[in-house]
């Protein structure tokens, strides 16, 4: 389990690493936590000839919220996401997902942009980005900056709409304002495996207790993260009090492709959990959002902080 | 919780005290010494080239673009090293004994997926693993038998001498004897278990270091293991020498439970290379490497049965048993086996027994011994006993109760083919154990959670095992204690640090030996150079052999201090009395102390050895384990909520040492009940080779363990019995139980291991849930 040799480069900027970038293309991979790349690398499941190491660099580090969003520069460590007042209180999913990421010392070395770069359909940060219609922001020497929708940023299994010679440099989140509930079911095996299933939802009330908006967030059910358009809809404009949840657990599985099927459990076993995940993760947002009445959009409940 | 069954028989300072362990200074500030942490000058590292099949035909090998890379030194293949083999046997069983192959690299075919093939030697193992990828073997990839439930009835044989896949079949009493006992049975339980297979995963992979001396063709090895003088003694036959000329040193072992019980093909191709190559040769193995050739363990299956009267008494028991022993078992698989028929009737009143088990082949990694071999026994045993009793209508601490040999019965004859249980307290542990949890409390908050739509459960294990048996191998064990003119003790034993804390309980008993302080005695092991003859780590028999050791000679020891003493003192050696640190004549002030008498007898001071033989043929020890757990019955997910153990190893050198060993073994069996599966693919493709797939319990896995202790001594050693598998043995039967249990208003009934959730899910499915 040793990597086979390749080049070690550290740039000492943003524009440093995005000119090796450029240059060295496809035989470059950038390195930032090396969680996921670091063990293929020794198992030799991936060959690079270049790695160019953007873990040092300020200028990738770093939280910053604006009222509306709250930007998280891509090198920032998952520990530090997760142990961050400002995260917990602006994007209440982001925080609460972070301790389901790996174990500690896995986020003490983790990205946020690292794990959202490498797609991996099982992670936690994609599928909270996709389902808050986060912003990725791109970087390359030839284009400069370039703002990627969450949507159209996950392509399929380990692969996202970067070009080869661009860098994830940063996300912005939405904050979500009102009557607001948030909540993260996860069925691993153990603590701090990858996710047999797991589920963040996001919703809103209106003054009449009914759901303004919805977003539900699914990993592990497909060969990249998913929403769950038709649940999400289903709900929306129903009184809170009045919707079963378990109903919409089986609408939020409802047309899924390329369910995983391996060691752990066939795409039937993935479906059966997910659909409860799906429903917990609706009450437990819903009785959220229905006990917040702060105005400014904070969540009730500050969450779980790392460590 | 202690309760004492009966007083240990000499008050003693330190044996019994939860002394913290000497070892752990140096452990637990990353200052052990692992193999891995060995360097000499001028040290080549080893890689294996491996198979990518688990059958297949090797037509050709060329390694002529691996020795063209820069820092590859050599490649080697079977035709290289094998005709170097002078003999290859195991010294607990013999040479004559009908062995399984073993050929240190693949011969014409590959048998497993991780088979050994070819062996790189460069300069650093960088450059060693880019060669094994320029190695290139010309494979006719054939049909593998990748389940071994398979290979009695295939036309593919794994090794052709061996017919029917099958590598040797034993028994016990014949199903005669039972068939009456079942004709007039109330009622019959009769079930087919399955246990997957799992395996140790120390922490420390194997790893051996040999160098060969070219001036006087001496060999030194530093290796991880359990058995420094196995490894002497086996590397000397392998290579041809006088077992002087063999020098084995160990520090500290990151674990063992078996699996580095005795040298493997991967440890007989350094042996042998070492003598091919200028310079020390280091072989460390990695995890992918160690989950996908290191060998399997526990995979196994078996018919038991039980006849019981209306009142649930049992008439009789019998077990078919198979287990898997892959294609290169190691050491010999068929008489071990034996055992698990031998137990399978338990610390219970059974008058009749039957039993057989077979050893079938397969196309995966090689089966070898893993703490508690014979577990089968319990698995069977314990799930037949809780199905059983609910088909009675019975709680199955009821029935249980009611068939449990309690310490009042003993001896009690095995009706297997043991010899008869002594000096142990099963009913005595079950109940402790039971308290422990306050049993009717538990099954009122089941009912109350079950009213809630929660299920809880509640299952136990109770066992009884062998430990430190008096076979011939394993009874011996030396030792040297030398007292220096300063005072300072030293105790020279086999030991070995890897993990069961010899290092400790060896300083305890010695200073209780002679009456020193702990701080006074220091040890030495480790080194066959050095150490006296021991057997090792194995059959949970170091506790009692080292306590014979150090008493028979600490006993001749104060001899020798009272023959130096009566000489200066003026008085007959029989009228001193040599204890706390002193010889002295009582009734008189005339004494010295030991430093004193070192002194006397020379710069070097005085020295004593002794071996110990174990009489005994065997010291019975046994406990219960009891667990909770609470299911989601939608996921499957398994909480475990309580463990307990109620015990009995005997009067205990060390309590946390014990502890230790329970916990551990616990553990493991936890983790083979829900979480651990080595699994292979149809075509033999191992799927769990890295520890995203291999699940391990970790701490959030595993709730606190709670223990109970209860010390009926053995006629051995001190009454010391021993106390290092039980843990593994009792620990999957009783989660299981419990698991069952939960899920028993469902019909549920669990039969195959492990108990995943996806696997719950689909039995609850199958129940109309």
């Amino acid at each position: 389990m040793k990597p086979a040799r390749f080049e070690y480069h550290r740039p000492g900027s943003v524009d440093e690493a995005a000119a090796l970038l450029a240059e060295l293309g496809d035989e470059a991979k950038i390195l930032a936590g090396g969680q996921s790349l670091v063990p293929m690398l020794s198992l030799r499941l991936a060959y690079f000839d270049h790695l160019i190491d953007v873990s040092r660099l300020d200028g990738l580090r770093g939280i910053t919220a604006d009222g509306a969003s709250l930007r998280v520069g891509a090198g920032t460590t998952e520990a530090a996401v997760g142990a961050d007042a400002g995260v917990a209180r602006a994007v209440p999913l982001l925080a609460r997902a972070t301790p389901l990421i790996g174990h500690f010392q896995i986020r003490n070395r983790g990205t946020l942009g690292g794990s959202i770069a490498h797609a991996d359909p099982a992670a936690e940060y994609p599928a909270v980005a996709l389902a808050l219609d986060a912003e990725l922001e791109a970087f390359s020497a030839s284009a400069g900056r370039r703002v990627i929708p969450a949507a159209e940023f996950f392509t399929g299994l380990w692969s996202t709409a970067l070009e080869p010679d661009e860098l994830l440099v940063g996300v912005r989140f939405p904050v979500w304002t009102g009557r607001c509930g948030f909540a993260v079911e996860e069925f691993a095996r153990r603590a701090g495996d990858f996710a047999i299933a797991g589920v963040v939802v996001a919703l809103e009330l209106d003054g009449d207790d009914r759901v303004a908006r919805a977003a539900i967030g699914m990993l592990g059910l497909g060969s990249v993260p998913l929403r769950a358009p038709a649940a999400e809809a289903a709900a929306v404009g129903q009184r809170a009090g009045e919707l079963d949840a378990a109903e919409l657990g089986r609408l939020a599985m409802s047309g899924l492709e390329d369910i995983p099927a391996d060691l752990q459990g066939s795409a039937d076993y993935r479906v059966r959990v997910g659909a409860e995940l799906v429903a917990r993760a609706w009450v437990t947002a819903s009785v959220e959002a229905a006990g917040s009445d702060r105005a400014g959009g904070m969540a009730a409940s500050v969450g779980a902080i790392d460590g | 919780m202690t309760e004492t069954a009966t007083a240990p028989p000499t008050p003693t300072r330190y044996t019994g005290s939860r002394v913290p362990r000497v070892e752990d200074g140096r452990l637990l500030t990353g200052h052990g010494t692992f193999v891995d942490d060995i360097q000499r000058p001028g040290m080549l590292h080893a890689c294996f080239v491996r198979s990518p099949f688990a059958r297949a035909l090797i037509n050709e090998i060329d390694a002529s673009a691996a020795l063209a890379l820069p820092g590859v030194r050599a490649v080697f293949t079977a035709a290289d090293l094998n005709p170097d083999v002078h003999e290859q046997w195991y010294s607990s069983y013999g040479p004559n004994v009908p062995d399984t192959p073993r050929p240190p690299l693949a011969v014409d075919e590959v048998r497993f997926v991780g088979d050994p093939v070819a062996l790189v030697i460069a300069e650093n193992r960088y450059i060693a693993e880019d060669a094994i990828e320029l190695v290139e073997v010309d494979y006719e990839p054939l049909t593998a038998i990748a389940d071994y439930r398979d290979a009695q009835t295939s036309d593919i044989l794994v090794h052709p001498k061996f017919p029917n896949n099958v590598a040797g079949s034993l028994a016990g009493p014949p199903p005669e004897v039972v068939e009456g006992a079942f004709a007039s049975a109330a009622h019959i339980a009769d079930e087919t278990f399955y246990q997957q297979a799992y395996a140790p995963v120390p922490m420390e992979t194997r790893g051996i270091v040999v160098e060969w001396a070219a001036d006087n063709g001496d060999v030194t090895i530093w290796t991880a293991t359990q058995t420094p003088h196995e490894v002497r003694a086996f590397g000397a036959r392998l290579l041809g020498l006088e077992p002087e000329r063999v020098r084995v040193l160990m520090r500290d072992t990151g674990g063992g439970f078996g699996q580095k019980v005795v040298p493997m093909r991967e440890d007989m191709c350094i042996m042998l290379a070492s003598r091919k190559v200028p310079a020390a040769l280091k072989w460390i193995e990695d995890r992918r490497e160690n989950l996908m050739a290191a060998g399997q363990a526990r995979h196994e299956h078996g018919r038991a049965r039980m006849a019981f009267a209306a009142d649930g008494t049992i008439l009789a028991a019998g077990i078919e048993h198979a287990q898997d022993i892959g294609a290169y078992p190691t050491p010999w698989p068929v008489g071990a086996a034996a055992a698990v028929g031998l137990l399978f009737p338990g610390p219970y009143k059974v008058p009749l027994a039957t039993w057989s088990t077979t050893s079938v082949f397969s196309n995966t990694a090689g089966r070898h011994a893993y703490r508690g071999p014979w577990q089968f026994e319990s698995v069977a045993r314990e799930l037949l006993l809780d199905i059983a009793a609910r088909d009675l209508g019975l709680d199955p601490v009821e029935l249980r109760r009611r068939n449990m040999l309690s310490r009042d019965e003993l001896p009690y004859p095995n009706p297997a083919g043991m010899p008869p249980y002594d000096h142990s307290s099963p009913l005595e542990t079950f109940e402790l154990a039971l308290r422990m949890l306050d049993y009717d409390a538990f099954r009122a908050e089941q009912a109350a959670a079950r009213a809630a739509g929660r299920y809880l459960g509640v299952g136990t294990c109770t066992y009884i095992e062998p430990t430190a048996t008096g076979q011939p191998y394993y009874a011996c064990e030396g030792a040297v204690i030398r007292i220096d003119p300063s005072g300072q003790v030293t105790v020279i034993v086999n030991g070995g640090s890897a993990g069961n804390s010899l290092e400790t309980t060896v300083i305890q008993l010695t200073a209780d030996a002679l009456g020193v302080s702990l701080d006074s005695v220091d040890t030495i092991q480790n080194d066959t150079s050095e150490t006296p003859f021991g057997a090792g780590t194995a059959g949970s028999r170091s506790g009692s052999a080292t306590a014979g050791a150090v008493a028979e000679t600490a006993s001749v020891l104060r001899a020798k201090l009272a023959e130096l003493a009566s000489a200066r003192l003026g008085v007959a050696p029989q009228d001193i009395v040599v204890a706390d640190g002193q010889a002295s004549v009582p009734g008189t002030s005339l004494a010295m102390t030991y430093a004193q008498i070192a002194e006397l007898a020379g710069p070097g001071g005085v020295e004593a050895s002794a071996e110990h033989t174990a009489k005994a043929p065997m010291l019975w020890s046994n406990a219960t384990h009891v667990c909770t757990c609470e299911v989601d019955v939608v996921t499957g997910k398994v909480t475990l909520l309580r463990y307990i153990v109620g015990e009995d190893v005997g009067p205990m050198i060390n309590p946390n040492v014990v502890e230790g060993q329970i916990a551990g073994g616990t553990v493991q069996g936890i983790g083979g009940a829900l979480l651990e599966h080595m699994v292979y693919d149809e075509d033999g493709n191992p799927l769990a080779s890295t520890f995203v797939d291999y699940l391990l319990p970790t701490t959030t896995e595993v709730p606190h363990i709670e223990y109970g202790h209860m010390e009926m001594p053995a006629p051995g050693p001190g009454g010391h019995k021993g106390a290092g598998e039980g843990g593994a043995i009792g620990a999957p039967p009783a989660v299981i139980n419990a698991v069952a249990d939960a899920l028993s208003p469902f019909g549920v009934k669990i039969t195959n291991l492990p108990a995943s959730p996806a696997a719950l899910v689909a039995l609850l499915t199958e129940a109309g849930h």
